[in-house]
């Protein structure tokens, strides 16, 4: 299994009644709740968790995209992720850069998402995952003033846009509905030919997941609530459309990510751990008002009428502005305990659910940057050598995996004559 | 008291056969068009008293016809979407009828009257959205990106009155509400295609244009559109007339039927 970090950056001082006062989006009045020296903090620490993480071995490091958020300080994830990809090239460091996505229903501008990807994959030496969301409702339609009915036409067209973008050898016009381009013809193209792998993050309604089949794609699915909740109704159905598909049971489809708090003992998780997971949960996603994840238009009318006839996948969202540690442990929302206990919860989910792309959280919150560090350096050593091998008894091959991974090519290239 | 029938349908086919059209159709008289607000088509006991004296004619925006959800995806500028409701006035064959626009209704009777003049005779603006103020920008975005719940304050002045309760009252069938609600949810996303993020289509440097005499009402309450946009819009149609119903919110014609009613009646007659 490949193992990944997956960063948020959240501004790491908010008061303690927070999700009690404010919304953790869109609205959040800035000046009133930063310092500007410990907002940079919080964003040099961010990079540098997720620098750690490349140092300590993961497969890969995991950059989102949200936009006027407090709990993500990543309106453009590319810029992190260019930050990443030379620095774990000059460092020799092979590391997967997964951009989980730049929205291409929220951007104006879809063209300068393939030309961005196609200067990490540059930068990296072939090692970007070009992740491909719709974007969340909030961030496409309030942040970005998309009309929520146009997001996902949006997006088709965006991503076609892309792909063209990438791979044709002539200058082309681009008379699209939502992109207009006399000519066309980027420099750099990606590395990876014929392009970067695609993943494709969503909630797993089955529109979202018959594309990825139909693509032959991965999906990372983001749930926030764990394996046990909304797991079961999500990862089965993905299984079986890729049946319907036609698709194989390589677990290297499937992508989750999922938080993890690890120590000595379970005790000592608990106690290290507890309350940030707590305000990281009410603060963050918790936070971010119901509307926000879908206005009007955004979700197919069929949809809307499955969730209010009782169908809904959203787990634990509406609660979790007051959800307690113990819920968030219990649900296994958040994954929290000694080696052992992280080791075996994590197996069991992993090998039910044939998940081969763990995209680990472990830093959220006020968590102190030295407390993620210990978090990230436990996780390292302890919990991911014991997972790497799980599927490798089945000999599937990751077809989506970069290409330029174990090439060695990046190090040496850049190293002076 | 007019003793209400319930309307029939009619289906026109516009825009080169590529769109359905539904129309309710009701009463008897000469033709009033009422172009509905961005909750979508429903006949109120308001349109049974229009209907007293004229043909009502109140067509669906494409999507919100339960029969075709998707055929919003067929029009892609609000510029197509005007000119498609004048191929519908004229298919109905009812050019040079009275518009009752309300809201978001409002701003498309203006502007169909900005870009064809004669194409009614008369038009009456029920709290139209279209304009924009930056100093006082309307309230539709913040209800429109907020809590279901917190809806009946922003389009009420007093959301617990029975008119209120009526229009947001779901049937006693606890299998009917989640279609209703997702029909309801659907329609404010088909017209946000023409409102989002910003309903101002220049609106204001055609508004001169419209000639036809010309009824403004506004709530003096309205969260949505405020009673300013009435002002705004008065200014610029010339010789328009402009009310203001006191202790009144975003729907006049529900909130205030009696009264929005007897303006209309002496406006139509005059």
């Amino acid at each position: 299994m490949k193992v990944l970090y997956i960063g948020q950056g959240p501004y790491r001082y908010l008061p303690d009644d927070f999700a009690e006062r404010y919304d953790s989006v869109v609205s959040t009045p800035y000046f009133d709740l930063v310092e500007p020296a410990k907002m940079q903090e919080s964003m040099q620490s961010y990079v540098e968790e997720l620098l750690l993480a490349a140092r300590s071995g993961f497969d890969g490091v995991t950059v989102t995209e949200h936009s006027q958020s407090s709990y993500d300080l990543s309106p453009n994830p590319n810029l992190t992720a260019a930050i990443l990809a030379h620095t774990t090239r000059v460092e020799g460091l092979d590391t997967a850069i997964n951009v989980l996505g730049r929205s291409l229903g929220k951007s104006r501008e879809p063209l300068r998402i393939a030309e961005e990807y196609a200067v990490i994959d540059n930068l990296s030496g072939g090692k970007l995952i070009a992740g491909l969301p719709v974007g969340l409702s909030y961030d496409a339609n309030q942040n970005g003033g998309i009309p929520p009915i146009e997001t996902r036409a949006r997006y088709r067209e965006g991503r076609a846009l892309l792909e063209k973008a990438w791979s044709a050898r002539e200058p082309f016009a681009w008379n699209g509905k939502y992109s207009r381009y006399p000519v066309v013809n980027i420099w750099p193209r990606p590395v990876q030919q014929p392009r970067p792998p695609f993943w494709v993050p969503g909630s797993g309604s089955p529109s979202t997941l018959a594309e990825i089949h139909g693509h032959n794609e991965v999906f990372t699915y983001l749930s926030h609530f764990g394996p046990k909740l909304t797991g079961p109704t999500i990862f089965n159905r993905f299984w079986e459309m890729a049946e319907e598909h036609g698709r194989d049971r390589n677990p290297y489809r499937l992508a989750f990510m999922q938080v993890v708090c690890v120590a000595d003992t379970d005790e000592e998780a608990e106690r290290l751990y507890g309350q940030h997971l707590q305000t990281q949960f009410r603060s963050s996603f918790g936070s971010v008002p119901q509307a926000g994840f879908s206005q009007p238009g955004y979700t197919d009318i069929r949809g809307v009428e499955a969730i209010l006839r009782g169908h809904s996948e959203h787990g634990i969202a509406s609660r979790l502005r007051e959800i307690t540690f113990r819920e968030l442990a219990d649900t296994q929302a958040a994954i929290v305990g000694s080696p052992q206990t992280v080791r075996d919860m994590i197996t069991e989910f992993v090998k039910e659910y044939r998940i081969g792309n763990l995209l680990v959280m472990l830093h959220g919150g006020g968590m102190p940057h030295e407390l993620a560090r210990r978090n990230i350096q436990q996780f390292a050593s302890d919990v991911a050598p014991h997972l790497r091998g799980i599927w490798d008894d089945e000999g599937w091959e990751h077809q989506w995996w970069p290409t330029g991974i174990g090439s060695r090519a990046g190090a040496e290239a850049l190293a002076p004559a | 008291m007019s003793t209400a029938v319930a309307p029939r349908e009619e289906v026109v086919s516009v825009w080169n056969g590529q769109l359905d059209i539904h129309v309710k159709v009701g009463g008897s008289g000469p033709p009033l068009l009422f172009l509905h607000a961005a909750g979508g088509p429903r006949w109120l006991a308001f349109h049974d008293s229009l209907a007293a004296d004229h043909t009502v004619y109140a067509p669906e925006l494409p999507g919100t016809s339960p029969s075709d959800p998707y055929a919003i995806h067929k029009i892609d500028t609000f510029w197509e979407l005007v000119l498609i409701y004048e191929e519908l006035v004229r298919a109905l064959g009812i050019e040079g009828a009275v518009v009752v626009g309300e809201s978001f209704g409002g701003m498309l009777a203006a502007d169909l009257s900005a870009h064809f003049p004669a194409i009614f005779s008369k038009l009456v603006l029920l709290a139209p959205a279209g304009l924009w103020l930056d100093d006082e920008p309307p309230g539709w975005f913040e209800m429109a990106s907020g809590s279901v719940e917190a809806v009946p304050g922003f389009l009420f002045h007093d959301p617990q009155c029975e008119a209120a309760q009526q229009l947001f009252a779901m049937p006693d069938d606890p299998e009917l509400v989640p279609t209703i609600i997702a029909a309801l949810t659907w329609a404010q996303g088909c017209s946000g295609k023409f409102l989002w993020p910003i309903p101002d289509h220049g609106l204001a440097r055609r508004l001169h244009r419209v000639t036809a005499p010309t009824l403004i009402i506004f709530g003096r309450e309205d969260r949505v559109m405020q009673a300013v946009y009435g002002e705004e819009y008065s200014k610029r149609v010339a010789g328009s007339r402009l009310e203001i119903i006191e202790e009144c919110g975003h729907i006049p014609h529900v909130e205030k039927a009696a009264e929005t009613l007897s303006l209309i009646r002496d406006f139509l007659q005059s």
